[in-house]
């Protein structure tokens, strides 16, 4: 099974408490199931007993959990949680178990396709092409990250595959994305070509001095818990003006609704919807207060459960004050 | 345990969800896997051999004490357990569901209620994760000043319920000390108040009896407690002594002359040998001291000048600040795998607190019967929470290979505890300092209360005529197996 390989997280985090206060899931559910905790037990019961796998509440379980990376990011010794359940989720799935909802999404992810467009040398993925003159645009769905974190190996790869074909076809040598997730999933696994986050790219350029705008930054969790927790898209938004207040009462929590699940939205709405709330109430001024994001994900997701909150992706919040020098 | 499959089963179940709504009620088997083992050794041993553990029949997520209220009437109706359950961080079973019956989670209830600034007080609802209090108060520009190396693991109820503290409890006092006033749901369903305040002489304190009484006398829903300022300044400096004994007269007398440090902490030799030098990366030999001061800055250098000054009275090694606040950097560090204890090992954290007439005698007592009767078991120890009096002993025993089969494991197990504990008694020790009674240790409470016990008791029967809370803990009546 391919949560053996992950046995010292397993006996780590069966009986630790110390990250639950982290957990986005556990906490809007309140279950004891839905931490580090809670899923390690589980996961060592599938381990002692591999017939446990077709528990349906274990399944669920598995599904449940929003994948943050805060957990993993905070634990002193940075046990990854994550890659655990990632495991299980391919176990379910190779065992023919997984939920009719995640195949139906899984079925629908497989069949994205990509197209490649414009003139240069550098392509970008991503929804503001605007920004980015002169550059390649891709567009097409996810590249494989979300039937990755479904548990969906090989339609993931053959996604990617697709991805990586239209890629090499457009001869570029710098590949831009825009999306964390998507970022995340591609940084590591192109040869031939760069892969930067568009805010490094969009930080290279000049900017004229703005008069200062208050914003809440919600944090990527891919950005900062799962890829180092990079300066340049708190950088970029200081470079237009903006000056950022961190969100909540911590730095540690994610407020990301989600985001490391990729599709959690279309996995489990009523969750994402708890998710949702637990932001806007901590949100001090939701109607007034400007928030962006790094993610259109969460940005969408943010503004499909409370439409009075004013909250713009990374790219847009740019592309209002875009009068470059 | 009811039958899941019979109807008086599916009756609570309709009751219960009537009460909270459905979502609120679960049955399912992740859940009661994760009710079914707290912070305790022996559940965490039994799961690791692949035994069954009692799981609850329910689990249920009140929203506020009415519904509390309802959930305690619909047990009394059916004369099912309740077992009330925050963190699920406890070390002593307290929160185990060991007959089955309604596991109540409280972290629904997990609201800030209110900052009072003026009295600098705050409100909170009890099942609130620690963590999430102290960030919710510190937004506000105060702080709880509790600090326990659980505190993102438990609820403040546990906390309240376990007579829990922090590590700055030698100023900031333990939970008992930090409460105003609670609210409370009794086993039968009335919701009550305590006094507003907890210094008054209008009769026994109410507040105090619900304090440390682990889920059996009633669910504690509000808490109001007090809240500080932020320190100005808060520093830390470490010695180094060649014996624990050294060290200890020198914390006795940093206590006794009265100065008034936010802690102290004292490792004996093993102790600093093994998880100073592991965690904090200090290698030397002999017992480590460390101890700090917050508040107004003239007044902290002041206060920790003198206190230094105690400690060069002795022969000593002057470790500097730097030592002392690489302590205060890394304090949670000891509770994170693979720095903690942890199965394949059997540990148990022996608390205690006495005198500082005692506590040294207490030490070695416990020290003793463990190296004499036990000799595939280390025994480290050091000291935690310092009052004007005495302090606290946090000694653990460790066994790297427990027997394997589970029976004999909790057996041996069971008599390290009953013989540490009752040798620590023997000396002026009590059974617990702040991780309570719970399962593991209720069999010795009629010894240590003496005849004093019958009063407990006869509350607990008036209080709760049923025995539906929480039964079989704090040396209370079982539920029958
Ligand atoms: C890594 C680690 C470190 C720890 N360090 C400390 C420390 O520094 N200081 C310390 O004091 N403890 C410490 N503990 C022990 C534990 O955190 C405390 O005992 C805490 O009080 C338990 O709180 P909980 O919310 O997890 O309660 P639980 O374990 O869920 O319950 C404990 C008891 O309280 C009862 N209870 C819970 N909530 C309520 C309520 N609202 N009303 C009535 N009864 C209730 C339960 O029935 C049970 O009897 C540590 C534990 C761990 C895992
Ligand atoms: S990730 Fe680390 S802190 Fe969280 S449960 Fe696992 S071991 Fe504990």
């Amino acid at each position: 099974m391919h949560i053996d390989k992950h046995l010292d997280v397993i006996a780590a985090c069966r009986f630790c408490f110390m990250c639950r206060h982290l957990d986005p899931v556990g906490n809007v559910t309140f279950q004891e199931s839905d931490t580090p905790r809670g899923r390690a037990l589980i996961l060592d019961t599938i381990r002692m007993k591999n017939e446990s796998l077709k528990n349906r509440d274990f399944i669920a379980t598995i599904y449940r959990c929003a994948l943050s990376g805060a957990n993993r990011c905070h634990c002193v010794s940075h046990y990854d949680e994550v890659g655990l359940v990632l495991a299980a989720r391919k176990d379910i799935v190779e065992a023919g178990l997984a939920p009719e909802n995640v195949k139906a999404l899984a079925e629908k992810l497989s069949r994205a396709t990509f197209t490649v467009r414009g003139k240069g040398n550098v392509l970008y993925y991503g929804d503001h092409p605007e920004l980015y003159s002169g550059c390649k645009t891709l567009s097409g769905g996810d590249p494989g990250k979300a039937l990755e974190t479904l548990g969906f190996a090989g339609d993931s790869q053959k996604v990617f595959d697709r991805f990586k074909s239209a890629v090499t076809a457009s001869k570029c040598t710098t590949l831009i994305v825009a999306e964390p997730s998507a970022y995340d999933f591609l940084k590591d696994k192109l040869d031939g070509i760069k892969v930067v986050h568009c805010s490094e790219h969009l930080l290279s350029g000049k900017w004229k001095a703005r008069p200062v705008r208050k914003a809440f930054y919600l944090e990527s969790d891919f950005l900062k818990n799962y890829d180092g927790n990079p300066a340049a898209s708190r950088e970029l938004l200081a470079r237009c003006g903006y000056s950022l207040m961190p969100f909540g009462t911590n730095s540690e929590e994610s407020y990301s609704v989600g985001e490391g699940a990729v599709v959690f939205d279309e996995l489990d709405p009523e969750l994402c919807e708890k998710l949702c709330r637990r932001v806007y109430d901590l949100a001090d001024n939701l109607k007034t207060a400007l928030f962006i994001t790094p993610s259109r994900y969460v940005k969408a997701t943010l503004a499909k459960y409370n439409s009075q909150i004013r909250i713009v992706s990374l790219e847009e919040a740019v592309a209002q004050r875009k009068d470059r020098k | 345990m009811i039958p899941p499959n019979s109807y008086l089963y599916e009756m609570v179940r309709s009751e219960l969800s009537w009460v909270v709504g459905d979502d609120h009620v679960q049955t399912g088997d992740s859940d009661k896997l994760g009710h079914s083992i707290d912070y305790y050794w022996v559940p965490e041993v039994w799961h690791d051999r692949g035994q069954k553990l009692p799981p609850p029949d329910f689990v249920v997520y009140p929203a506020s004490a009415r519904e509390v209220s309802e959930i305690l009437k619909i047990a009394n109706t059916h004369n099912i357990p309740v077992i009330p359950w925050g963190g699920g961080s406890g070390s002593q079973g307290g929160a185990l569901p060991i007959y089955g019956g309604i596991v109540m989670d409280m972290k629904r209830m997990n609201k800030v209620l209110n900052i009072d600034p003026i009295s600098m007080t705050a409100t909170a609802e009890t099942g609130i994760n620690t963590q999430h209090l102290e960030w919710a108060i510190e937004k506000a520009g105060y702080s709880t000043m509790h600090f326990p190396a659980s505190i993102a693991c438990a609820t403040l109820g546990g906390f309240i319920a376990n007579r829990g503290t922090g590590v700055l409890s030698t100023k900031y006092g333990k939970i008992e000390d930090m409460v105003m006033t609670l609210e409370v749901v009794t086993p039968t369903g009335e919701i009550i108040n305590t006094l507003p305040v907890p210094r008054h002489a209008s009769g026994p304190d109410l507040t105090q009896l619900f304090l440390g009484s682990e889920g059996t006398l009633g669910v504690v829903t509000k808490a109001t407690i007090k809240i500080h300022p932020i320190p100005e300044s808060r520093k830390f400096h470490a010695f180094l002594f060649k014996t624990m004994h050294e060290a200890m007269v020198a914390g006795s007398k940093i206590m006794t002359s009265r100065l008034r440090p936010c802690v102290i902490r004292l490792y004996d030799e093993p102790e600093t040998a093994k998880l100073i030098k592991r965690v904090l990366g200090i290698d030397k030999k002999g017992a480590y001291l460390v101890f700090g001061f917050d508040g107004p800055a003239k007044i902290v250098d002041l206060e920790l000048e003198q206190a230094c000054a105690i400690c060069r009275e002795k022969e000593h090694e002057d470790l500097g600040t730097e030592m002392g606040q690489a302590w205060w950097d890394h304090r949670y560090k000891f509770f994170y795998p693979p720095y903690m204890f942890h199965l394949p090992q059997a540990f148990g954290t022996l608390d205690t607190v006495a005198t500082f007439a005692n506590i040294e005698k207490v030490y070695w007592a416990m020290k003793n019967v463990v190296r004499e009767n036990f000799p595939q078991a280390a025994f480290i120890g050091h000291f935690s929470h310092w009052y004007e009096w005495g302090c606290m002993l946090y000694a653990r025993f460790i066994i790297e290979a427990p027997p394997q089969d589970p029976r004999e494991a909790v057996a041996l197990y069971n008599k390290i505890w009953d013989m540490a504990i009752r040798a620590a008694i023997k000396e002026g020790g009590v059974i617990n300092e702040h991780h309570g009674v719970g399962l593991k240790l209720g069999r010795i409470m009629k010894e240590l209360y003496g005849p004093a016990f019958k009063v407990l008791e006869d509350i607990k029967k008036t209080l709760d005529p049923n025995n539906i809370m929480n039964p079989g803990k704090m040396g209370f009546p079982s539920k029958g197996i």
